[in-house]
């Protein structure tokens, strides 16, 4: 990324909650435009806070945010909303309307849209939701994983720049969740800039490539997911697991079955496995071919 | 828009004179200080009634959560000026502010004192049977939990671009919905989970239980009460006699 602008600069940003909690403690990070970040950690650690500052929903202690080069200290919620969409954790926050359909144009109604493109964009929202046959129906009477999807759909459909999401895997089963990454590639290719709160390390060592793990509030550690992950003084540090895959590696090689490094995903390791167990070989294979 | 007057609403755990009154005693000091704020629209015996409650806020150790909370209602306090102001004067404006100041602190200090379950407690002992009691003290001890929600809804709804500035009444009307409805149907939602957990407990099961805690009425909560009483006799008197007591009582602002 380097030569490019980031989209997103916190610089030495704090937060005290009116309790005098703090909450930041000197929060540095530059996020560029099409990355896909995790923010994982301990609860309490201070991810939701940091996703927070990022529309002014909270205006940090100190420091300074920047979005798309502008500092937005005196930007309202209401225009950083339309750069940046914020997914809450609970879509049971956000859902009020009679039908699915006026949910999704509630949110439209405020980008002083025609009639016209806000019928177009709530069309296709539906679709692309799968939401469709709930179009008339009350979201009130829609399941956990569907209400998730509406809220998360109530905010795509505003097509902002950037997304951020509250654990958006929290509660979805295997289904929901091959939905959500789905989503996420097809809001990849368009260029969007992705942050997302996590604490499923299975998902975010599949498909997120950069993680900032955070503790008491700051950030310890900004990098590739797989070293970090990986790492068992910054996993324990953050109350975090070992992935499933790595927890394997290790007693494999406790055996004496030597893995190669590079193993992360439980396909890689499917692979290894196999090849292993056919050949009855400690032979490193090429689990890449 | 915050939520943070609520803390001064939310019990907090200290040593302090006020901490240590039974409870039953500070809920009537609630009651005997909202009565007498009520008795008088002047000035002078509204702010004498409102001196008189500033030693308790120290003596309870709760300034800070006191001046958070007038903090968090000074929207509220502009608003009654400037009604006020607008259809009748700024003297009766200002009575208003300082009775408005003296019930809120009355209760603030109430429920920052007192703890739920003793809340529960002290309406036992006034033969309230021991479901209401624990539905009230249950629903008391839910505020900050709400509080709580209804900031998470409004920071939700605020993320997709939902404003609270429109003109007019019927649109400012309208504008609460998209954070009531939500507040409303996660409220009732947790209602219910609440009972659940609580039946699934034996909730109810035996009609004559015991209590672990007890509460005892002291000589100080005696003091107290007498104390209350005087003050409650000494606003009847004037407002009853109110014509014929000096002039300066009845002063209103020179505008």
């Amino acid at each position: 990324m380097s030569g490019q602008i980031p989209l997103i600069i916190l610089n030495e940003v704090y937060y005290n909650y009116p309790n005098r909690t703090i909450a930041l403690k000197n929060i540095s990070l530059n996020v560029y435009k099409g990355e896909l970040v995790g923010i994982m950690g301990m609860n309490g650690a201070g991810k939701t806070t940091l996703i927070r500052t990022l529309n002014g929903l909270i205006r940090p202690s100190n420091g300074t945010v920047n979005i798309e080069g502008e500092n937005i200290e005196n930007k309202s919620i209401g225009v950083l909303s339309k750069k940046i969409g914020l997914i809450f954790q609970n879509p049971e926050h956000q859902i009020f309307s009679n039908t699915v359909e006026d949910e999704i144009k509630f949110s439209l109604n405020s980008l002083n849209l025609s009639q016209e493109e806000i019928n177009l964009r709530t069309d296709e929202t539906l679709k692309t939701f799968n939401l469709e046959k709930y179009r008339d129906r009350s979201p009130m009477n829609l399941s956990g994983g569907e209400s998730k999807k509406l809220a998360i759909a109530s905010i795509i459909c505003r097509d902002p720049d950037i997304l951020v999401f509250d654990e958006p895997t929290l509660g979805q089963d295997e289904k929901e969740i091959n939905f959500f990454t789905k989503l996420l590639n097809l809001e990849r290719e368009q260029g969007k800039t992705i942050i997302i709160v996590t604490h499923n390390i299975e998902f975010a060592m599949e498909y997120i490539p950069r993680i900032i793990l955070m503790a008491n509030g700051r950030i310890i550690a900004d990098g590739e997911t797989k070293k970090i992950l990986t790492n068992q003084f910054l996993v324990k540090k953050s109350s975090l697991i070992l992935p499933q895959t790595h927890k394997l590696k290790l007693e494999l090689n406790k055996l004496g079955i030597q893995c190669p490094e590079d193993i992360y995903s439980k396909n890689e390791m499917i692979k290894f496995l196999t090849y292993y167990l056919n050949n009855k070989s400690t032979k490193v294979p090429d689990v890449n071919d | 828009m915050s939520l943070e007057f609520l803390q001064a609403f939310k019990f907090q755990k200290k040593k302090s004179f006020v901490h240590n009154l039974d409870p039953r005693a500070k809920l009537l000091f609630s009651i005997v200080y909202s009565i007498s704020g009520l008795l008088f629209t002047e000035i002078v015996p509204l702010l004498l009634l409102f001196l008189t409650l500033i030693p308790l806020i120290f003596l309870g150790k709760m300034f800070r959560e006191w001046l958070r909370s007038m903090k968090g209602l000074s929207s509220l306090i502009l608003l009654i000026i400037i009604l006020n102001t607008y259809f009748l004067s700024l003297s009766y404006a200002v009575a208003m502010i300082i009775r408005i100041l003296i019930m809120i602190t009355a209760f603030s200090i109430f429920f920052l004192t007192v703890h739920p379950n003793d809340l529960a407690l002290s309406l036992i002992s006034m033969k309230i049977p021991y479901e209401y009691a624990f539905s009230f003290s249950l629903a008391f001890r839910f505020v900050p939990t709400i509080a709580i929600e209804a900031q998470n809804i409004m920071d939700a709804q605020q993320s997709r671009g939902y404003e609270m500035q429109q003109s007019g009444l019927i649109n400012q009307i309208k504008n609460l919905f998209p954070l009531l409805v939500p507040l409303i149907v996660s409220s009732i939602k947790r209602a219910f989970n609440v009972a659940e957990a609580l039946e699934s407990r034996a909730f109810g099961s035996i009609k004559d239980r015991t209590y672990y805690y007890e509460i005892n009425y002291r000589i100080k909560d005696w003091i107290f009460t007498v104390y209350l009483f005087l003050i409650l006799c000494a606003a009847i008197y004037v407002r009853i006699q109110f014509n014929i007591m000096p002039e300066w009582i009845s002063w209103v602002l020179p505008v």
